[in-house]
């Protein structure tokens, strides 16, 4: 077996080994605390709908997102019935309030479900028990998601506060979680949300849920629904719609860019600290490197040198870093509630593996001119 | 423009030099192989331009294969320079140098390094890896070979002949002066190399062990025919030589065996000369 030079060169100074690694393992904490906010971004997106009853969407060309909605006629719902496979249209609203903390009296706003309470509009079975089923169908009367952040007050039943200048009782609870857009949501039935949202017309919805027969080919009813609807709706299935609403969030709006930049300046921050690292270890053992070429070794052989020490940097600095990682999602979880949906993701940690050799490699391309360019004649 | 003129130059002063070369020139021998290195007409500079400077003036000299030359001069007189040289370490443009029956002038820095293969260095620093053991340190000469199967049964059976059985695995950090460099003539001897060169190996050592060094480079040398070219300012070290070459200023001065060496260097005139280095 080969002497293995890197590796003997790397341990042998044990403190500047695990400095170096600390660097490595903090670049990489970087890397995928930017890249697991970008994750639970789209994660987020994608949630509510699979919190909805429904395979196929209507919205109008002008909603960005769901918090974001440009309200389209009913009727095109009830166009929507007609076609074959249709189980069931359902209409939803969507806007903010502003919720007033009943105990510390301070307003934020609060993101609002109106749907019928006939509507099976949601998957969980909490929303559809007899007691919120009730309390739904009271006046003045919402529902509160467990979820929302401790900002928003006290969420027992019966606590009542001041909602846009009106009286709310709150009926019951759920979770759900509300994502980027909302930091607490409600669900009310539609005559409320008529009456807090006035003069919002009922026949004027945010979000058409169609919900197919089973069996019925989801595809194909799309297609369908697009021949027969005006262009005033758009018609999306579900992945379809979750992917709009990722590309929004990442594309149009800031943040993709923001956590896309917080990537970009850790690697930096990585390849500075290996290159240290590597131009310090070089410098130390630049006699060595010449005597090694006077005795016949290429400039290749160091090159590669070079390249082992900054790929088992990398590695060793991945593993604590990929670790800490793990606590911290497991922290953000926590801290915001669950309703941050951060986490682990295979694809990513491989992403992240690569990506941290790649940044050590380069290190490594940017220090390793100096052992090149070593004359073994200087040595004597 | 400075080429020709530094060539004219060359060769006003060539014609002083090989009057005074050829007549000291001890054995003539008319094969080829039994040369280990032959020089002839040799220029080197340092430098480009109007800074050029020539350090090395139409050096003719050619090393019996099996013998101990020791050179010395002055300090700045091109000793290591030649060495280098000879040691393809640096590119030759003027003249011929021919290492071990290769013509090295014209050659690639590539095809150097495969020169350099065939050559043994030691230097004045033993420049160890404090990473690797006294065995790794000479495995990595070894490895050059693409021999993986008994390299440290060559490295441990090289640092035995060199006292050092017991020592084969401890760091350059754990060992003395005199046993690093024991360790990088090991390092240097391990591939049984045809020519050894050194620069001066006793510098770093005390007297004891810079004798213990030297005498141990004379046995290998003896015993397997070897070709040693030592640069020193040591004269404790001299008796080892089979020939002792003299460079001033970039000529050759003096090329004596060591009897006439001894006898034409009055001690003390030499101690004056050692002061003025």
């Amino acid at each position: 077996m080969k002497t293995p030079l890197a590796w003997l060169n790397l341990v042998h100074e044990k403190t500047r080994l695990l400095v170096a690694i600390a660097g490595v393992a903090f670049a990489v904490i970087l890397v995928f605390m930017n890249l697991g906010f970008l994750g639970s971004l789209a994660k987020a997106a994608s949630m509510i709908y699979s919190q909805l009853n429904a395979e196929v969407y209507l919205v109008s060309p002008q909603t960005l997102e769901i918090s974001t909605t440009k309200a389209f006629p009913i009727e095109r719902l009830y166009q929507a019935a007609g076609i074959a496979g249709v189980e069931r249209v359902m209409p939803l609203y969507t806007g903010y309030l502003q919720w007033r903390n009943p105990e510390t009296r301070t307003n934020r706003s609060i993101f609002v479900y109106g749907i019928n309470p006939n509507d099976p509009v949601f998957v969980s079975p909490e929303i559809q028990s007899p007691e919120n089923q009730a309390a739904l169908r009271r006046p003045d009367t919402a529902l509160i998601d467990r979820l929302s952040r401790p900002e928003f007050g006290p969420q027992t039943t019966g606590t009542v506060t001041e909602v846009d200048r009106r009286q709310l009782t709150i009926g019951g609870q759920y979770t759900l979680g509300g994502g980027f857009a909302a930091d607490g949501t409600l669900i009310m039935s539609d005559q409320n949300f008529r009456r807090f949202f006035d003069p919002f017309p009922l026949r004027l919805i945010s979000l058409g849920l169609v919900k197919l027969q089973p069996g019925a080919d989801v595809e194909q009813v799309a297609a369908e629904l697009r021949r027969t609807l005006p262009e005033d709706v758009l018609v999306l299935t579900r992945p379809q719609i979750i992917q709009r609403e990722r590309d929004y969030w990442i594309g149009t709006t800031s943040t993709g860019f923001i956590f896309g930049m917080g990537v970009i300046v850790s690697c930096i921050v990585g390849v500075v600290i290996v290159y240290q690292i590597l131009y310090t270890d070089i410098s130390d053992h630049m006699k060595q490197y010449a005597t090694l070429k006077a005795m016949g070794y290429r400039s290749q052989f160091l090159f590669w040198t070079v390249v082992q020490e900054a790929v088992i940097l990398a590695v060793l600095g991945y593993i604590p870093g990929f670790a800490i990682s793990l606590g911290l999602y497991e922290l953000t979880l926590r801290a915001t509630n669950g309703g941050l949906p951060i986490g682990m993701e295979l694809g990513r940690a491989v992403h992240v593996l690569l990506l941290t050799i790649g940044m050590c490699s380069l290190s490594a391309l940017v220090s390793v001119r100096k052992v090149i360019v070593a004359d073994p004649a200087e040595v004597f | 423009m400075s080429q020709s003129m530094s060539q004219s130059m060359s060769q006003s002063m060539s014609q002083s030099m090989s009057q005074l070369v050829g007549s000291t020139t001890l054995e003539t021998n008319s094969d080829p192989n039994a040369y280990a290195v032959q020089i002839r007409g040799l220029n080197y500079y340092f430098g480009q331009g109007d800074l050029r400077k020539q350090v090395l003036f139409d050096i003719d000299l050619d090393l019996l294969k099996g013998q101990i030359v020791i050179m010395t001069g002055p300090s700045g007189s091109g000793k290591t320079t030649l060495l280098t040289l000879i040691g393809a370490l640096r590119t030759v443009r003027e003249g011929s140098l021919k290492v071990l029956g290769q013509e090295i002038v014209g050659l690639s820095r590539a095809e150097l390094v495969n020169v350099r293969r065939n050559i043994g260095f030691i230097f004045q620093a033993h420049n160890l890896f404090d990473s690797l053991t006294a065995a790794q340190n000479v495995e990595m000469a070894v490895e050059l070979l693409d021999e993986w199967g008994d390299k440290r049964q060559k490295a441990i059976e090289m640092l035995s002949q060199l006292g050092l059985a017991d020592r084969v695995d401890y760091k350059p950090s754990a060992l003395s002066g005199g046993q690093k460099q024991r360790v990088a003539i090991a390092r240097a001897l391990v591939n049984q190399p045809a020519l050894i060169l050194a620069d001066e190996p006793t510098a770093a050592l005390d007297k004891k062990s810079g004798r213990e060094v030297v005498t141990l480079m004379q046995q290998l040398a003896k015993q397997e025919g070897r070709t040693i070219l030592m640069v020193t300012h040591d004269n404790r070290i001299l008796d080892v030589a089979d020939r002792i070459i003299t460079l001033v200023d970039g000529r050759l001065e003096t090329d004596d065996n060591l009897e006439n060496f001894v006898n034409t260097h009055d001690p003390k005139s030499l101690d004056r000369r050692m002061f003025m280095m």
